[in-house]
């Protein structure tokens, strides 16, 4: 192993900073779906609508953690 | 992991974005290509539909077309009311080309052979699609609403001057987010599909691949009703 070097300690930072995109946006999608799915429970005749605006509200936030991701990728693809 | 980094960067970076051959002075890149074959096959797919079109469905064809429409045109109605109708050839003609579009990567040999690449995994490609929703979204802001569709960018008038930078930017921005979520999902899972073929490539990889089949699906619908979103946000009635 020996020294990890500017190119490891890059490629750590890209992953570190995927799985904090990545966590929040789980958190933010789960505390969602289960609003979804409590509406869902009370209300089954509009499930739909209920269905419709969950994926729409979720495709922001997944919106996200993809930023980062297409960022990472951009920076380690120019540094690597 | 850093070679496997580099090296995904460095493939993905040259494997899809070499040019082919250059026509009228233009890069002809495989996501180009891929398009025209995917353009030509939507479009032979649609005559072959409508040549034989019957008040009363005969054909399992065109009963199982009618189905899709029916049930698009029934989302969209849920969003745009019953405007919709005058949107739906713009938003159908979107939601087909980027369903066959991301299903497109998933067939085998997908970024491997010459020519043949997911034109929804670069970024080019949905950022034209989002440039055309930027541009029809004011299109029909206008047409609707004629000149009170400028109305929106100054709304509280006494914060005119807060409100309309903010506007504007909000309106930039929009296409910005619509195409990079789009371009970010594809590519994301070709990615990690990548990285999974790299590590562990037998059975392991299904999991992702069906994930892929419902994204696929699923980002076309975000696409398609997002840009039902803006419309209808252009040009509701005031009340």
């Amino acid at each position: 192993m020996g020294e990890i070097g500017a190119i490891g300690l890059f490629a750590s930072a890209a992953m570190i900073s995927l799985a904090i995109a990545a966590f929040g946006a789980a958190l933010a999608e789960g505390r969602t779906a289960e609003a979804a799915m409590n509406a869902l429970w009370r209300q089954p005749e509009v499930a739909g609508r209920i269905f419709m605006f969950m994926i729409l509200a979720l495709a922001f936030m997944e919106a996200l953690a993809l930023f980062v991701f297409a960022l990472v990728f951009v920076l380690v693809g120019r540094v690597a | 992991m850093t070679e496997f980094m580099s090296a995904a960067a460095e493939g993905t970076g040259d494997h899809g974005s070499e040019v082919l051959f250059t026509l009228f002075g233009l890069d002809v890149t495989p996501a180009i290509t891929t398009m025209w074959a995917i353009m030509a096959l939507i479009i032979i797919f649609s005559f072959i539909v409508t040549r034989t079109l019957e008040r009363v469905p005969r054909t399992r064809l065109q009963a199982a077309v009618e189905l899709i429409f029916e049930s698009l045109e029934e989302l969209f109605k849920g969003i745009l009311g019953d405007r919709a109708r005058g949107y739906l050839p713009l938003l159908i003609s979107f939601f087909l080309f980027i369903v066959v579009s991301n299903y497109s990567g998933l067939i085998p040999g997908a970024g491997h052979f010459k020519g043949f690449l997911a034109p929804t995994s670069r970024w080019g490609v949905t950022a034209g699609l989002a440039v055309i929703v930027f541009f029809s979204q004011q299109y029909f802001g206008i047409k609707e609403k004629g000149l009170g569709y400028f109305k929106h960018f100054v709304d509280p008038p006494f914060l005119a001057p807060l409100m309309l930078p903010l506007g504007i930017l909000e309106e930039l921005v929009k296409p910005f987010s619509l195409s990079l979520r789009l371009f970010a999902n594809i590519f994301g899972g070709e990615t990690v599909l990548a990285a999974l073929l790299l590590t562990l490539p037998v059975l392991v990889p299904i999991s992702v691949l069906a994930l892929e089949v419902i994204f696929g699906l699923v980002q076309a619908m975000i696409f398609t009703m997002l840009a039902a979103v803006y419309f209808a946000n252009a040009t509701a009635e005031e009340h």
